[in-house]
């Protein structure tokens, strides 16, 4: 069967005609302009580190350590500048008319943009309380603005009882849906270093999603054959993080030991999984003495367990290609989709090539179950409707 | 197909070396461009993926070279897209990864002192 032929795109500049579609969106980034935001929000002595301390870049800059590729144009969609000339994604009016309104997006999952990167910094202490900032500031200046915006949980993986802590401080919070860490990290996350945190993940219902990023610092490289030279060549290859991710979590158990947990690996890629899955299960069977605590072959417990958001959506040239990867991953029931606004490979809902049979689980209905969130009754969105 | 149109944008000296103009003609989106003193009009929609084409950044670019050399040229004839950022030749609408992928392009005039568009 065909992938759904890519319908037209509304010409930018003209009046969109937008089909009304129930649309969850799993990765949209909320940003600031400066990281001085954060001020009011970090206690007098953390404060003092980005008020009187080196900052990578200029006194706006947020703490981390950036990676060691540049991208040569910027990482933001241009026409995504706020009038104010701030940052891509700061501006909470302009993102209601290139993406929530425009799209019709009954929930925007918001991942924040700098803050993981919080995780590429050597003092875990500093990462835990720019964590907390950001979560602060998350709830208190984006989602009670519009009901449409939930919030993704940050935490320093760097750091595992100060992100145990910090999810037993927020978890319930009725906004946060997710807990979020960069796929960049100092060990693949089955470790049992990182147990803690799946552990609260698990205690207090939330699922658990590594995003993309954070390969500078004091995480590994992201790739196992030394580091890739160029932006797009890096970019390209940054899922083998997601591919070791996957691995150890089920490798280590983790989901035994914490059986109702879900992980999902936000903007990591997709095509790959079931190749990798085929892997796993074949040198599982012959070695399974390694693990002894596994009960089912490895794709069982990413079939339970493991989600992957869809953007960027590889786009081979024959559509059949694509579609037997989805399938071979059971895409109808595990992938959620994400436009990843306002980052430059932003995928446009009208145009991604998802099974038309497929739209509505990975739509919506997918993330709807993995977060619990109602249906929205006021389709036509805006911020002043309250909702049931 | 319908008559063709023949629609005014500005005045010439609106419209100055390196600048362009984003405009509505007749409910189409169309950015027009002073590229070294010549103009040339684009379909404000990127055959890649419908992004705002004419929004984007109007560079110059890496001159295909055969020897790993770094060559800057071309300055202010190149627009990339704002959304993904694919690059293209505002005089032909080409892209310059692959010249078969095609921005729409549209002739422009300029008589008395005023620019248009023939849509």
């Amino acid at each position: 069967m065909p992938l759904n032929p890519a319908s037209p795109a509304p010409p930018a500049g003209r009046s969109p005609a937008v089909k009304s579609r129930r649309m969850i969106d799993c990765d949209v980034h909320n940003s600031w302009s400066t990281s001085a935001v954060l001020l009011p929000y970090l206690d007098p002595y953390f404060r003092d580190f980005l008020e009187r301390g080196e900052l990578p870049g200029g006194r706006d800059s947020f703490p981390h350590a950036h990676r060691p590729w540049l991208h040569p144009e910027g990482y933001m969609r241009t026409d995504a500048i706020p009038g104010d000339g701030g940052a891509p994604g700061s501006d909470y009016d302009l993102l209601c008319e290139q993406l929530l309104d425009r799209y019709d997006v009954e929930y925007a999952i918001l991942t924040g943009d700098e803050a993981v990167e919080a995780s590429t910094l050597a003092n875990p202490y500093l990462a835990s309380a720019l964590a907390r900032a950001s979560n602060d500031w998350t709830l208190e200046e984006w989602t009670p603005r519009d009901p449409r915006l939930k919030a993704s949980l940050v935490v320093a993986p760097q750091d595992p009882p100060g992100a145990a802590a910090e999810i037993r401080r927020l978890g319930d919070h009725p906004d946060v849906v997710q807990v979020l860490v960069s796929s960049g990290s100092e060990r693949p996350y089955g470790d049992p270093f990182y147990h803690p945190i799946w552990e609260a993940a698990a205690e207090v219902g939330l699922p658990v999603a590594a995003h993309l990023g954070a390969q500078g610092g004091i995480n590994a490289n992201p790739t196992g054959c030394g580091p890739p030279t160029f932006f797009w060549e890096a970019h390209a290859l940054l899922c083998e993080t997601g591919m070791g991710h996957v691995a150890s979590l089920i490798a280590h158990g983790v989901f035994e030991k914490f059986p109702n947990l879900r992980f999902t690996l936000i903007e990591c890629g997709v095509a790959w999984l079931g190749p990798i899955l085929w892997r796993l299960d074949a040198d599982y069977k012959a070695l399974r003495k390694e693990t002894p605590w596994l009960k089912r072959l490895p794709s069982e417990y990413a079939a339970d367990h493991i989600r992957l958001t869809t953007q960027p959506l590889e786009q081979p040239k024959d559509d059949a290609h694509l579609r037997a990867a989805l399938e071979a991953i059971d895409g109808e029931r595990t992938l959620l989709f994400a436009t990843d606004y306002p980052h430059w490979d932003f995928d446009d809902p009208e145009l991604v090539r998802i099974p038309r049979e497929w739209r509505e689980r990975v739509f919506s209905e997918n993330a709807r179950e993995l977060y619990g969130l109602p249906v929205r009754r006021d389709d036509r969105a805006g911020a002043a409707q309250p909702v049931v | 197909m319908s008559e063709r149109q023949r629609l005014r944008v500005c005045s010439e000296s609106e419209l100055a070396p390196g600048d362009r103009i984003v405009r509505d003609l007749d409910g189409l989106s169309v950015g027009i461009f002073n590229v070294h003193g010549r103009f040339y009009a684009l379909h404000n929609r990127c055959p890649h993926r419908g992004g705002a084409l004419c929004r984007g950044p109007v560079t110059g670019t890496a001159l295909p070279t055969s020897d790993f050399e770094f060559v800057y040229g071309r300055e202010g004839e190149i627009l990339r897209c704002a959304w993904h950022g694919w690059e293209f030749d505002i005089a032909t609408g080409h892209s310059l990864v692959d010249p078969r992928i095609r921005a729409k392009t549209y002739p422009v005039e300029v008589a008395d002192g005023d620019v248009y568009v023939v849509i």
